[in-house]
């Protein structure tokens, strides 16, 4: 652990925030400072391991992407494409250019969802200082009532692409079962330009009023996202680095460099420093150039540049991409309208059984799934990196340099301040098992 | 009537709503009823809770019982701890959903939830015996409330 001396030599901080994220896992943050000196400045990350290879072995390639989307309740969809992905590159399997337009609109629905929740539910009650939303009904009930109505047309755009939003089930290996009518793409297209473009305008507004309070602090960071030639990636490109440029997904490995620390039963990963971010601010930094026009304007008005290093600002990073989300989701219905829907089934005939690799931008970063399957089509090996376990050592940096740089504040402000940072990150850090707590009245 | 499930099928006994839900459109048991599962986007109830019908939601639930009880209880009769952990929306669930609807004012007059009390939350595995054994039950508590409200 490295030591980082104060400001003000002779301060002692001592910090620990314990959060318990229901039956699964919790993470605390810890920070201490002794006569000016920090000592430990830290996320611990306590979660089940998820024994994911164990999970997929011996399964066929038919349940890899069904298993996997159950992992977690949140990043359901982002594990089923990828997952979809790199079974698809082991075993040869072409999709057709419907399939990707079909599942590009799936990620933006999940991204846009993703992202609003995170920024009116998590951030936006930190900027007013209420402690959570709840109180936000009471005071702001408009904004409440819109945030939950952009969380359920983009949970639409889930449920009638795929079936289902958080579980869907009609994306299969090689393409889908069944295809959405052009009725259906309408409507949601409609939905998306009548009600969703002015939420966003909104959401913008809202977040404007708010940006005074977001904290002033900055830090070199290296910035790792997907990036394509051809679009504002999340479905698929190169791995980009803003140290070192482009690699092919293939070489994810080299991207990533899992390691094993004392304080968090999830992995770190690191590159060519002691850590990276990935993430909307990620995905903005290397990827600004390919947003549309209404998330160019929404990012003027919230006041994020290219090459921003507050990691705080990646609440209004996601809310940028939101607003691209939801823009490039009507474009991609007009493509899918204008060549007019073909009703294919899924190509599941493999021509190859090897190895493959998926990385997908989810709302949290680049997800990697990777699996090999012998000639009967099971999964013999299989890997999984998740965002939230590259930014651990980006978290701890960041909290590093920030304790000193805050140690004036008081003990709750230094808290609020690290709070805040560790959801700006938004972490997953626990699968989702949404168990009731009850206690009857006697 | 609206019948919901509540939880993820992939962590043992949290898949307890689903199981029920599935054996109900088997034997089509409550003919007519919609029903909706929100596997853990429990904020999703908010976009479905209706008015001028009966609304129930089964969920596994902490109520410090013996594994594989299942009861039925108003809203009004409990209370759900708020448990969001505010550092991620994973701890968003039924207690939280709830009192956002109350607080929209979108809380139906007619909602019973039955929770079951599970064995094993463990990603991988299916129900547990105890709580498999507890889905004729719930449906009967279902079943029991539909007669009684005639």
């Amino acid at each position: 652990m490295s030591s980082v001396t104060s400001a003000e030599s002779g301060t002692n901080l001592d910090i620990k925030v314990k959060h318990l994220t229901r039956v699964e896992g919790h993470g605390n943050i810890v920070v201490n400072m002794k006569e000016g000196v920090l000592e430990k400045a830290q996320l611990e990350i306590v979660e089940a391991p998820r024994y994911f290879e164990a999970m997929l072995k011996g399964r066929s390639f038919h349940e890899a992407a069904i298993i996997t989307s159950r992992i977690c309740g949140i990043c359901s969809l982002g594990h089923q494409i990828t997952s979809l992905k790199a079974t698809e590159q082991a075993l040869g399997l072409e999709v057709s250019e419907q399939t990707v337009l079909l599942r590009k609109l799936l990620i933006h629905g999940a991204t846009l969802q993703s992202n609003i929740l995170h920024a009116y539910f998590l951030a936006a009650p930190d900027f007013l200082k209420v402690g959570s939303v709840f109180p936000l009904v009471g005071t702001h009930p408009e904004v409440v009532v819109r945030a939950l109505r952009m969380k359920r047309l983009a949970n639409d755009i889930g449920d009638v692409v795929s079936g289902r939003a958080v579980h869907p089930i009609t994306p299969v290996p090689g393409g889908f079962t069944r295809i959405p009518t052009a009725g259906e793409l309408k409507e949601l297209k409609r939905r998306l330009e009548e009600d969703m473009y002015p939420d966003l305008l909104a959401t913008v507004e809202t977040l404007k009023a708010l940006a005074g309070a977001i904290p002033r602090f900055e830090r070199e960071t290296e910035y790792i996202s997907l990036r394509s030639d051809d679009d504002y990636a999340l479905y698929d490109g190169d791995i980009c680095s803003t140290d070192t440029g482009r690699v092919p997904d293939s070489e994810y490995l080299k991207m990533t460099n899992e390691f094993v620390v004392p304080h968090s039963t999830s992995k770190h990963a690191k590159v060519g420093r002691s850590s990276y971010m990935v993430g909307a601010l990620a995905r903005w930094n290397n990827n600004h150039d390919r947003l549309c026009e209404l998330a160019h304007t929404a990012a003027g008005a919230l006041g994020l540049k290219p090459g921003c290093c507050n990691p705080y600002m990646n609440t209004i990073a996601q809310v940028v991409e939101a607003a691209h989300c939801a823009i490039d989701s009507i474009a991609i219905i007009d493509q899918l309208l204008d060549a007019g829907l073909k009703d294919e089934k899924p190509n599941q005939e493999p021509t190859v059984y090897g190895t493959g690799v998926g990385a997908t931008e989810v709302p949290r970063g680049i997800l990697y799934h990777e699996y090999t399957y012998d000639r009967a089509g099971r999964i013999t090996a299989a890997n999984c990196i998740i965002p939230t376990g590259q930014n651990l050592a980006n978290v701890d940096d960041d909290m590093k340099k920030l304790v000193p740089e805050i140690i004036d504040k008081s003990k709750e402000e230094i808290t609020l301040h690290l709070e805040m940072l560790v959801r700006a990150y938004d972490p997953c850090i626990s699968c989702s098992v949404h168990m009731l707590d009850v206690d009857f009245i006697e | 009537m609206k019948i919901f499930a509540v939880g993820n099928s992939f962590f043992g006994d949290d898949g307890v709503g689903a199981a029920v839900l599935e054996r109900i459109r088997r034997e089509d048991v409550f003919p007519g009823a919609d029903l909706i599962d929100v596997h853990t986007d429990a904020l999703a109830l908010l976009d479905h809770l209706s008015r001028g019908e009966m609304n129930v939601v089964v969920d596994a639930a902490e109520m410090g019982l013996e594994p594989g009880a299942a009861i039925g209880f108003r809203p009004s009769e409990v209370r759900l701890k708020i448990n969001s952990d505010h550092l991620s929306m994973h701890g968003f669930g039924l207690a939280e959903a709830f009192d956002l609807a109350a607080q929209l004012d979108r809380m139906p007059d007619d909602v019973l939830i039955v929770g079951v009390e599970p064995e094993r939350v463990q990603i991988n595995q299916g129900l547990s015996a105890v709580v498999s054994d507890a889905v004729p039950r719930v449906i009967s508590i279902i079943q029991a409330e539909v007669q009684s409200n005639g």
